[in-house]
């Protein structure tokens, strides 16, 4: 099995929102319902005029030992065999918010019905060849898909760049 | 590839989550599993949603009867433990029989505690609600009841408080304590709570306790201070659970609450596990060995002991007592402790349960200890890993609580969040 994850780089995210816009639209989200499986975080830090925002994209992580997964009464949340991603079965979900409560980040939403829903990878457009509405709608690229390999493998290669970097004007 | 016999006493998430663990660890050995009930794996936390209507009564068994046909666990159905004796590791049934084992899970939960009211323990109409049997007579009662008393406020007693409601029978809510929920709700939330029960018709008495209850033609009369008689046609009674270890040795396996364990759910005596409902694990807030009893801890601890026993390594972090469950139209979160004993202890409230939600953090010196959520409970989770990485908030030191503004505390929460 393959194992496919999503990659937020917060050094390219620009919080344009596009991301949040293309998951509501992909998942006929509506006004009144839940508002999108994707969120931006802006976070603020300092005081004027040593000031600075912080912005996270963030979604189900669709966690390789997920909490949530054994905390459903229902056993209604589970992972594709064939690529990980973790999906809920709202036909039996109860909308106990037990998942809510297990969850670190805070990934289900529960929908006017009272149960829950959440970031699914966008399965569907991914069995079709396409990648998840909110990396493809990214225009800075600080949303990546692909491999966890192949993530790991471009993280560790852009972490050794910016250690390389900062060696390299601490010698200058 | 362990060949050993694993004796798993119980029939809850926690014996089911362990079975199927040592199976994927690869415990290629027996696995036999005793239980006083005849039927699959029941979930308690589902009743009051099988009550509601949103899951069918076999929904309410979320393993199946196929679950131990695929993980090759022979079933001792429908007799109880007598004996366990873990220095000869044998388990006796009380039907005689002997059973020894090479590793031994207790994950015998926890049954109702009935209160000590003369005439209420010999009562057929006081139901408690735990088990699947008394889910069904719960239901049966149910039928045909216009009033129903509930006693203990808990979180077990305002859901079927709901349940009641949306039923049109009639309920009176009462607990011993001066607030609803008294054991891990701040006063001022569960003052909120109340208000809320009470605009759904709920009939809420504080600081009120029985006397004694006698059996009518068709119903019972309750009889309270001051010659107060309540006539209802059955009491629920959601007054807490004890953990069912009437069958261990006290004198060698070590037992407060429930069995005490180690971060591997082993006990004292090796070689014997124990875990959910009959147990006390790791409490990451107070360092403690606490009974946490949520559906999510037990499955997490009974996978722990399930690898342990198959011979893999693994470890229960830790957790904290905690619940989170929809309440009428209102979604209701209680994590860790909200009352800290120790320290500068800080209590922050901010926002509106109609308009956003309300939360209300404890902190004990600065760390966050607890908290409290009405209708924004999408905090809970990471609420939850905060008070677990014992997140500490400077600002909170040496302040009094009536200096912080409600957009000071907003700050504080969004920081609290921002940083999981």
């Amino acid at each position: 099995m393959t194992e496919y994850t999503l990659f937020f780089d917060a050094s390219r995210c620009s919080g344009c929102m596009a991301c949040v816009v293309a998951c509501q639209d992909q998942n006929d989200l509506v006004t009144g319902d839940t508002v999108a499986f994707r969120h931006v975080n802006q976070h603020e830090e300092g005081t004027y005029p040593e000031v600075r925002i912080a912005l996270h994209s963030g979604s189900c992580q669709h966690c390789v030992d997920g909490p949530c997964l054994l905390a459903c009464p229902m056993q209604a949340i589970w992972r594709r065999p064939e690529d990980g991603t973790v999906l809920v079965n709202r036909d039996i979900c109860v909308g106990c918010h037990s998942c809510e409560l297990a969850c670190p980040v805070g990934a289900p939403k529960f929908t006017q019905d009272g149960k829950m829903a959440k970031c699914d990878l966008c399965y569907v457009r991914r069995d079709h060849g396409m990648k998840p509405a909110c990396v493809r709608t990214c225009t800075t690229g600080a949303l990546v898909y692909g491999p966890i390999k192949e993530i790991s493998e471009k993280m560790r290669e852009k972490a050794s760049i910016r250690m390389l970097k900062g060696l390299a004007s601490l010698s200058e | 590839m362990q060949k050993n016999r694993i004796i798993i006493l119980g029939n809850g998430g926690a014996a089911i989550s362990a079975a199927r663990a040592a199976r994927t660890a690869g415990h290629r050995g027996e696995i036999h599993l005793f239980s006083d009930t005849t039927e699959s794996a029941f979930n308690p936390m589902l009743s009051p949603y099988y009550f509601k209507g949103k899951v069918s009564w076999e929904g309410c068994f979320p393993f199946g009867e196929d679950f131990y046909r695929n993980h090759e666990i022979t079933c001792h159905f429908g007799i109880p433990v007598a004996n366990l004796d873990a220095t000869r590791q044998q388990v006796t049934l009380t039907d005689g029989r002997m059973f020894s084992y090479d590793s031994c899970l207790i994950a015998t939960g926890a049954s109702p505690v009935m209160p000590p009211v003369p005439g209420l323990r010999e009562s057929t109409r006081a139901l408690p609600l735990r088990s699947a049997a008394s889910a069904r007579k719960l239901e049966e009662a149910m039928q045909t009841a216009r009033r129903v008393l509930i006693m203990g406020a808990s979180l077990v007693g305002i859901e079927m408080a709901e349940v009641l409601v949306k039923r049109g029978i009639a309920v009176v809510l009462l607990d011993i304590a001066d607030q609803i929920l008294p054991r891990s709700t701040h006063l001022s939330v569960a003052a909120i709570l109340m208000k809320y029960l009470e605009s759904h018709g709920v009939d809420v008495r504080l600081g009120y306790s029985m006397q004694r209850m006698e059996e009518t033609k068709d119903g019972v009369a309750c009889h309270f201070a001051d010659d107060v008689i309540e006539e209802v046609d059955f009491v629920v009674c959601s007054t807490g659970v004890r953990s069912n270890l009437g069958f261990v040795n006290r004198d060698k396996v070590k037992v407060e609450l429930g069995v005490l364990t180690d971060d591997r759910m082993r006990t004292n005596v090796e070689n014997l596990y124990a875990a959910g409902d009959a147990s006390q694990a790791f409490n990451r807030v107070t360092g403690q060995q606490d009974w946490m009893g949520t559906w999510g801890n037990a499955c997490y601890q009974g996978r722990t002991a399930g690898q342990g026993m198959a011979g893999r390594e693994a470890f229960f972090p830790g957790s904290l007592p905690e619940n989170i469950s929809p309440l009428f139209e209102w979604n209701y979160a209680q994590l860790g402790d909200i009352q800290p004993t120790t320290g500068e202890v800080r209590h922050l409230a901010c926002g509106d349960p109609e308009r956003g939600g309300y939360s209300l953090l404890a902190f004990s010196d600065g760390f966050l200890t607890g908290a409290n959520l009405i209708n924004c409970t999408h905090l809970a989770g990471k609420l939850h890993g905060a008070i677990l990485r014992k997140w500490r908030c400077e600002s909170v030191i040496g302040v009094a609580d009536g200096d912080f503004t409600e957009a000071a505390v907003e700050d504080i929460l969004d920081e609290c969040t921002a940083s999981c």
